[in-house]
């Protein structure tokens, strides 16, 4: 990277010439354009334009620091890029803060649970629910009709997400006090009582045991021959392969390669950037 | 329950007499700003030490406009609505603050507001205002304490029904969530800012109301009447039997109150010096703050339970052992002198860091 590039900060955005149709014609759900963002002058993400269609799973891999999870910050709105855009069903929202992309059903699961401690089980489910329920403070003061409605369907929707989960059991359990495969469990409880239309899942079988990765990879096959659009960041080079349409490989924060996972994992750039970890580098771009 | 308490309050004043009646509408009035205190501070999180200043807020509202003629009823509504608009206000800067830099500034804007009082003649300087008239409307005044009495205890019936159904709802949830991790709030969607301004608001709007009708009762507001022993009366009286609970704030607030009676008598005895009631009270505040925070974390009703749950063959509630926030940071402070501990509970985690 060029040092013009460190010195271009967050106010250096092109301007919005963009057409949010991609290459094939069809609009994508998630696009991003040029996307980069750096932590003290070096670049965690260099220049990273992809797109997403509606109802495909895309896997993400690259070796440690290539860059994923601040790709999935940035998407989700927890880092604000230093330049490219990012159009999420036409419109863009790289300007948005996290609460806001929130609302338009951009969920992530986090690498490392983010649990509320001192609620339970449940109410760390119901708080999924937050971005399409309505009701405010006035409302639930008063136990007007919305309040009491909502609150029905809140409960009622996350009962069936811990269901999903298989942790019905546990539904009054303090969350901090799960172990942490059932912490994962929960977070994508939570997630799937947010009813998401994008859902960002940042090595969610990292840590757990075989049977738990296989429950989870059923329970992923299934969300998405519901038609949920995912993104997958995963170590696991056969687990992601086994899921995804589409697998993006990240390198030092560019995109080095992207195709169907049997013929990526083929590339002998990826099989370099796996493999050759640091010393085939400057040959390969 | 609260039909019972509401039956009982309504008797109680019945039976006492006119200065245990004095005692408690005061002890009414300070339940109703407890519990808007226990709201912001065990629920969400957020530390008030100058929660008086919107009490002070409130009593000057109502005092100001009555006093140029507006109904006092008007007065008393516009009391609770200047609070919260001024805790909005001021919440934008310093609700960005937490733990203990929140509770400095919190404190720093009561003593700015009083010294602006004591320095502004419109508002009647150090000498406050007397010959505040009595509530009413048109002729017909709320003369006897009894009535007060009755209005108080109403508001505070209704101040704990309305905080009960707000803490067990969404937005009751949300600001629960928000006071563990704010950026995992804002990644389920919660839109932290507006939310802590809600509620400190909300906070502040009880404390405005109460302050209003002390005024209407008392007929006498100077900044003196509202000094920072209040706040922090306010805090002990919220911290007591745990923070966050609505129960724990009306029995913490009765409690306190009762106690600084009795110390108050102590202290007055004959032959005792002239400066012992406020030694006593502040010396307890101490006290039992030191006692809370070190021993009994959680307050003394979930410590309690916790006792009760160990029995043999009891069930242990795991939200018993939950320490609120400002205690943690607290007790990080208490302890801080101690080698061991680097990093107080209070400072903000990296990922906050990085966010600012």
């Amino acid at each position: 990277m060029s040092p013009e590039d460190v010195t271009r900060g967050p106010a250096a955005r092109p301007p919005a010439t963009e057409s949010p149709v991609g290459p094939s014609g069809v609009v994508p759900l998630l696009r991003t354009e040029d996307l980069a963002r750096s932590f003290g002058g070096v670049f965690a993400v260099a220049e990273v334009s992809m797109s997403v269609a509606r109802g495909e799973m895309r896997g993400v891999i690259g070796a440690n620091g290539a860059g994923k999870s601040t790709l999935f910050n940035l998407i989700s709105g927890h880092l604000t890029p230093n330049r490219g855009t990012i159009s999420y069903g036409g419109k863009r929202i790289e300007h948005l803060a996290p609460h806001e992309r929130a609302r338009l059903r951009i969920s992530i699961v986090f690498q490392t649970a983010r649990l509320f401690a001192g609620m339970t089980v449940l109410e760390n489910v119901m708080m999924g629910a937050h971005v399409w329920s309505r009701h405010g403070f006035f409302e639930a003061a008063l136990r007007l009709p919305r309040h009491r409605k909502e609150e029905r369907e809140i409960r009622s929707k996350a009962e069936e997400a811990l269901e999903r989960v298989g942790m019905t059991p546990w539904a009054a359990t303090e969350a901090e006090s799960l172990p942490l495969g059932q912490q994962r469990s929960l977070q994508v409880a939570r997630v799937l009582c947010s009813k998401p239309a994008l859902l960002l899942l940042d090595e969610p079988a990292s840590g757990l045991r075989a049977e738990e990765k296989e429950s989870l990879a059923g329970l992923l096959e299934q969300l998405k021959a519901e038609g949920l659009t995912m993104m997958l960041i995963e170590h696991d080079v056969g687990f992601v392969s086994g899921l995804a349409d589409t697998v993006t490989v990240l390198d030092l924060g560019r995109v080095i390669a992207e195709g169907p996972p049997d013929e990526v994992t083929q590339d002998p750039a990826v099989i370099a950037a796996y493999i050759g970890e640091g010393r085939g580098r400057a040959q390969r771009h | 329950m609260i039909l019972l308490l509401a039956a009982a309050s309504f008797l109680l004043p019945l039976w006492l007499s006119s200065a245990n009646l004095t005692v408690y509408i005061l002890l009414g009035l300070y339940a109703v700003t407890a519990i808007g205190l226990s709201l912001l501070m065990g629920l969400a999180g957020q530390v008030s030490l100058g929660q008086a200043v919107f009490f002070a807020i409130g009593a000057y509202t109502a005092a100001v406009l009555s006093l140029h003629g507006l109904s006092t009823v008007v007065a008393l509504v516009l009391a609770p609505l200047l609070a919260a608009a001024v805790a909005a206000v001021v919440g934008v800067p310093i609700l960005r603050l937490r733990g203990h830099h929140l509770a400095f500034a919190t404190l720093a804007f009561q003593l700015i507001v009083l010294s602006v009082i004591t320095n502004t003649p419109f508002l009647g300087g150090g000498l406050g205002f007397t010959a505040v008239p009595g509530l009413g409307i048109g002729k017909a005044t709320l003369s006897s304490s009894l009535g007060y009495a009755w209005l108080t205890w109403g508001l505070t019936v209704v101040v704990m029904v309305v905080t009960l159904n707000l803490i067990r709802s969404r937005p009751g949830r949300a600001l629960r969530a928000l006071a563990t991790s704010e950026a995992a709030a804002e990644s389920v969607g919660v839109p932290v800012v507006r939310y802590k301004l809600a509620v400190f608001a909300l906070s502040a709007a009880y404390a405005g109301v109460a302050g209003g009708i002390y005024v209407f009762f008392i007929g006498y507001a100077s900044p003196g009447s509202f000094p920072v022993e209040l706040s922090v009366e306010l805090v002990v009286m919220v911290v007591i039997f745990g923070l966050g609970s609505v129960w724990g704030a009306l029995f913490g607030a009765a409690g306190i109150s009762v106690l600084m009676q009795v110390l108050n008598q102590v202290g007055t005895l004959h032959g005792m010096p002239q400066y012992m009631p406020t030694l006593l009270s502040y010396a307890a505040y101490g006290l039992i703050l030191v006692v809370i925070v070190m021993f009994l974390p959680a307050g003394v009703l979930p410590g309690l339970r916790r006792l009760w749950a160990r029995r043999p063959g009891g069930r242990e509630d795991p939200m018993s052992r939950q320490i609120a926030p400002p205690i943690a940071s607290l007790r990080s402070l208490l302890r801080s002198t101690r080698p061991k501990t680097t990093r107080a509970d209070g400072t903000p985690s990296p990922e906050q860091t990085r966010r600012q």
